[in-house]
């Protein structure tokens, strides 16, 4: 061997090898806009050596490389912790709509041209006890009377329309969630299918398109739901929620069937009622769930508490006074008496239509008599619902749902941020040289040092802002 | 006036804690950088102020306490998102460290 045609074969596989090369590279300025696409390195071998003479004087003579195919540079880690952050991102997209969706209805002057509305819960509470204090001065007078049934009413429409339009977001929120599991489904069986066609084509290597194919789908999924991902034999893959309930095996997939419990859909993996765990499980169907099933009903019971104690009260000490026609102990309730906490809110009206049956004198007194109105009056500023008084109590509760909104904005602006670094990276990774990945990493080091020390020191400014204000406020 | 003459002079407090949220998005090193001496520079302004430009950095500290919760989740991500490159970066430098000796040995075969 060693021979002037060793030679030429040898230049011939190189040329050969660089041909395949260029096809690579122009397939991926080919693919450079497609979606999804991660650009392919070439591979090459390097060809058996020719061992010429023997022993230890022997030399050995390179035959050259040949390019055996292109490696996607794609990095599963990388794709698995943008796919984990894109499922927290969504679920807290979906969520945070939801929040938004609720704390607009309880907004004053939120635009509507209805004269009811939930944002003035608040001014109603305080109009119909004030309604009261007016009555005390002229407890016989027809207009004051009136008065109280029709601030009665406001109060109590604003209320149950409130509680309605809850119900309704929450019924939205069951269909949007029933609809991801449809998609989830779809996705599923095309991840299934996709694995059989890896595991037959490149059981050993990267499967290039199908590959990048099985990445699409993979992030939609963690879009729409939380999942784990379990490299398998033979680049395989299995996929289960991140409770564990196994989606796809290979090539097999699992769908999620749906059923209505308690006028609800729920979620069911090999007969198992998974709702619970997909709520806190991450994606759109997690923010979905946890908003129908966490956070509107919290506001609703909210909402019923308040119903149902204002309701309670106010009926309570009507019946223990004497109205306009003299019924002593016998008055009638103002409120539809609610029998339980729940569906309070919702079914909260003012069930009186005759002023006189309102009970402004005290029980024996004669109908001129005002105690049973200051009575209710003073109900105003008792704690009558959960320990506060009702103004308080819905004041605090709007500012409890502003707080959650507040924290779920924030969460959701961290992931979305952690989702551009890690696309950032990514891109790093895929498409330039090792140079230049280096030089991505460095520069991740140098943002986080930095963005250290931009957070102590805001820290510590803020911190001594704050207290320097307050010196120079008492000042 | 005295906050506007404040405000002509530091940039709010607020503008800042979202500028270094969104630097640290991107992964903007330099912008960062330059945003720490910023942060330096009005740390060492912080105390001698008179009462009335305190109340307004007073006030201003209190606007900025939601982003500034925001930015300290946002560098809690990065945290976590650098563990994991670091690994990577691990994983990478073994399979090429790994490769590197015998690769280069036998190059003469393409040259």
């Amino acid at each position: 061997m060693g021979t002037i045609n060793s030679a030429f074969s040898i230049m011939s596989q190189a040329l050969e090898a660089d041909q395949a090369a260029l096809n690579v590279t122009a397939n991926n300025v080919a693919n450079a806009n497609t979606p999804g696409y991660t650009e392919e390195r070439p591979d090459w071998q390097q060809n058996a050596p020719i061992n010429i003479g023997g022993g230890i004087n022997g030399m050995q003579i390179g035959q050259g490389v040949t390019e055996t195919g292109a490696t996607s540079q794609r990095d599963r880690v990388l794709n698995e912790r943008l796919d984990q952050q894109q499922q927290l991102a969504s679920a807290s997209s979906a969520r945070l709509s939801a929040l938004n969706a609720v704390q607009t209805l309880f907004t004053p002057d939120s635009g509507s041209t209805s004269s009811s509305s939930a944002g003035d819960i608040g001014s109603d509470i305080t109009s119909f006890f004030d309604s009261f204090s007016s009555l005390e001065a002229n407890p016989t007078n027809n207009a004051l009377r009136q008065n109280v049934l029709s601030t009665g009413s406001t109060l109590a429409g604003d209320i149950s329309n409130a509680a309605a339009s809850l119900n309704a977001q929450r019924t939205a929120l069951d269909q949007e969630a029933a609809g991801v599991a449809s998609q989830v489904n779809s996705l599923t069986s095309a991840l299934a299918q996709l694995n059989l066609e890896i595991q037959s084509s490149s059981p050993n290597g990267d499967a290039g398109v199908l590959e990048d194919q099985r990445q699409q789908d993979l992030s939609q999924l963690s879009q729409l739901i939380g999942i784990n991902q379990i490299t398998t034999e033979n680049n395989g893959l299995s996929i289960t929620t991140t409770s564990g309930q196994l989606l796809v095996s290979e090539g097999q997939s699992f769908q999620i069937s749906t059923g209505i419990v308690n006028g609800v859909t729920n979620f069911f993996a090999d007969g198992n009622n998974i709702t619970p765990q997909l709520a806190s499980g991450g994606g759109q169907l997690g923010g979905y769930l946890a908003a129908r099933d966490q956070d509107i009903p919290s506001v609703l019971n909210s909402l019923d508490q308040l119903a149902y104690n204002v309701s309670t009260q106010v009926n309570t000490l009507n019946n223990g006074g004497t109205d306009q026609a003299g019924d002593n102990g016998n008055a009638g309730d103002i409120f539809l008496q609610p029998t339980q906490v729940e569906g309070s809110a919702l079914g909260m009206s003012v069930v009186i239509t005759d002023p006189n049956h309102i009970a402004a004198a005290s029980l024996g007194a004669g109908t001129g008599d005002n105690s049973n109105a200051i009575a209710l009056a003073n109900l105003a500023s008792q704690a009558i619902v959960n320990g506060q008084t009702p103004s308080n109590y819905f004041s605090n509760f709007v500012t409890t749902l502003g707080s959650t909104v507040q924290q779920v904005q924030t969460e959701n602006a961290a992931q979305n941020a952690s989702i551009t670094q890690l696309q950032t990276q990514r891109d790093a990774l895929s498409s330039v040289n090792l140079n230049d990945e280096a030089s991505s990493m460095t520069q991740f080091e140098r943002s986080y040092q930095a963005a250290a020390q931009v957070f102590t020191m805001l820290n510590t400014i803020m911190a001594s802002a704050l207290n320097l204000g307050e010196q120079a406020t008492v000042a | 006036m005295t906050e506007l003459r404040v405000r002509a002079v530091y940039p709010e407090l607020k503008q800042l804690v979202s500028e270094a949220s969104r630097a640290l998005a991107s992964l903007d090193a330099n912008r960062l950088e330059e945003l720490a001496l910023s942060c330096q520079a009005l740390n060492r302004d912080v105390a001698p102020r008179s009462a009335a430009e305190r109340a307004v950095l007073a006030r201003q500290a209190r606007e900025a306490a939601g982003d500034l919760a925001v930015f300290g989740r946002v560098l809690e991500a990065t945290r976590a998102n650098l563990k994991v490159m670091r690994r990577l970066r691990q994983l990478h430098d073994g399979r090429f460290g790994y490769g590197d000796p015998e690769w280069s040995g036998n190059m003469h075969g393409h040259d």
